[in-house]
């Protein structure tokens, strides 16, 4: 709701690294996240996807560059430990509340996912009791249960059963049709192959490189053709020539990525 | 923020590592009752012993939640910085409310330090106590400036500016220390502005408008720091660091 009023989510030449003298985890990457676009993040272990997807979900702020018009997120982190002092149905209850679903509406939400994922069962044991999957199947209800407008996944899937894997991408598909952004991180290639519209790939460190997913790019009608040019500038005045080129009608800058010391 | 509070009150609570806070502070307030010989006194022991609870109940705050429970809050909440702003303000609501307690038992276990008509009773020591409402207030006015400084020694030392357990209560006492024996700590600057005043038993012990400044920037600053870092270092990737 809130990205119609202020336009699509946008990185602009996001950085991040912790601290000065570490190196770049990401570099200068720009890329554009419209309503109802399934990103898949693909790269090694340690390549820093997971800290990708925490600048985009917001959950930590790049060091460089910028996200702009992020819309109501839910976040699903790599491991859930459960060291809360709640049940699982309390825990979700004061999420649904910080989300901002109190009360009625958000037990009633926090009812439906339970029942989704096949954790009503267990939803009144302890947090620290419960096993892998059950502690997912919790992170995963507290991001999904506002419906929120940019869902973030990282590997949410592993430790699930089969029948709550199938809910989760059944899930997925849902958000994506209602409008909503959705990135994700799995290694089996499988999970929603075909699907992703986007695919932003880790090769060598710091440099992210967005590619076309199977799924045709959603563009205006008026554009009936889509290809992709890598335009290479040498000069000091690069972010000039690039807002010109973004200012093109039916050109959209795909990714950056700046070279030799940027800062 | 309201959700957040409570979420953040309901782990503190429901995890009793408010326990320990509790019954340390109990402890000291009652050895500085018995050892001290006016109300006035009393209460600037009182205060000062807010400065190690806060710290330790602002600490167990920090280290309360787990990491990847802090991110999903975060990402809710639309962002750590708000997430982080609720972990600091419940354990100094929670050192308010020891030190609001910590008043009320001075006042009645208060021993002839401000004797009203037929001294010994309840109502007589709360009698007492309103006869003399500057001792209490300036008594309030103390356990604030100590309860900001202990907030900002806690917000300081911990996570997630320090991670490292160990690292982090030898520094969080290291600054509780540093903020009660220290000159130009306000805690420190308060008490002794306030006993350096004093002319009699029943006179009233204010700190100084520099130690409530002092106070209130210190933990403004801290506070900002904590909450900038909340925003910066990603949890996993940082290690023990």
């Amino acid at each position: 709701m809130r990205a119609d009023m202020r336009g699509d989510m946008r990185l602009d030449a996001v950085g991040k690294r912790y601290g000065i003298r570490r190196p770049w985890i990401v570099r200068g990457f720009s890329a554009g996240l419209p309503a109802g676009r399934l990103v898949r993040v693909t790269g090694p272990n340690g390549s820093g996807k997971s800290t990708l997807l925490r600048v985009v979900a917001g959950v930590s702020r790049p060091s460089a560059g910028q996200v702009t018009a992020r819309p109501h997120c839910g976040y699903v982190p790599e491991r859930f430990p459960g060291g809360l002092p709640f049940s699982g149905r309390e825990y979700l209850v004061h999420l649904a509340r910080v989300h901002g679903l109190p009360g009625a509406a958000g037990r009633v939400r926090v009812e439906e996912w339970l029942e989704r994922l096949g954790a009503a069962s267990y939803a009144d044991q302890p947090v620290r009791s419960m096993s892998k999957g059950m502690c997912q199947k919790m992170a995963l209800i507290q991001a999904l249960l506002p419906s929120p407008g940019l869902l973030v996944l990282d590997e949410a899937w592993t430790g699930l059963d089969s029948a709550a894997r199938g809910a989760l991408d059944a899930a997925v598909r849902e958000r994506v049709a209602a409008g909503g952004t959705v990135l994700f991180v799995d290694h089996d290639p499988a999970r929603l192959a075909g699907l992703e519209d986007e695919r932003w790939d880790f090769g060598s460190p710091g440099q992210v490189t967005v590619l076309a997913g199977p799924a045709p790019v959603a563009v205006s009608p008026v554009v009936a053709r889509v290809e992709r040019v890598t335009i290479r500038l040498e000069a000091a005045d690069a972010a000039e020539a690039l807002e010109r080129v973004r200012a093109i009608d039916g050109v959209r800058v795909i990714s950056v990525d700046v070279e030799g010391d940027g800062r | 923020m309201t959700a957040l509070l409570r979420y953040q009150a309901a782990i503190l609570l429901r995890s009793h590592r408010w326990i320990f806070p509790l019954i340390a502070y109990g402890l000291l307030i009652a050895v500085g009752a018995a050892g001290s010989s006016s109300l006035a006194e009393t209460l600037d022991w009182s205060g000062a012993m807010l400065v190690p609870v806060t710290a330790f109940l602002t600490r167990a705050m920090l280290t309360a939640e787990p990491d990847a429970a802090r991110a999903c809050v975060a990402a809710a909440a639309g962002g750590p910085a708000r997430a982080q702003l609720a972990t600091l303000i419940i354990p100094l609501g929670g050192g308010a409310l020891l030190g609001l307690a910590g008043v009320i038992f001075d006042v009645l276990t208060a021993e002839a330090a401000a004797p009203g008509p037929g001294s010994g009773g309840l109502l007589a020591k709360l009698t007492g106590a309103a006869r003399h409402p500057g001792i209490v207030a300036g008594g309030l006015l103390i356990a604030l400036v100590c309860l900001l400084v202990g907030s900002a020694a806690g917000a300081l030392c911990n996570p997630p500016l320090l991670r490292h357990p160990a690292a982090a209560m030898l520094s969080t006492l290291a600054a509780i220390i540093l903020g009660l024996a220290a000159d130009v700590s306000p805690a420190s600057a308060a008490i002794s502005h306030a006993s350096a005043q004093a002319t009699g038993p029943l006179s009233a012990h204010w700190p100084g408008t520099g130690a409530l400044l002092g106070a209130a920037c210190v933990l403004a600053v801290t506070w900002g720091i904590s909450i900038a870092a909340a925003t910066r270092r990603d949890n996993w990737s940082q290690g023990a660091s």
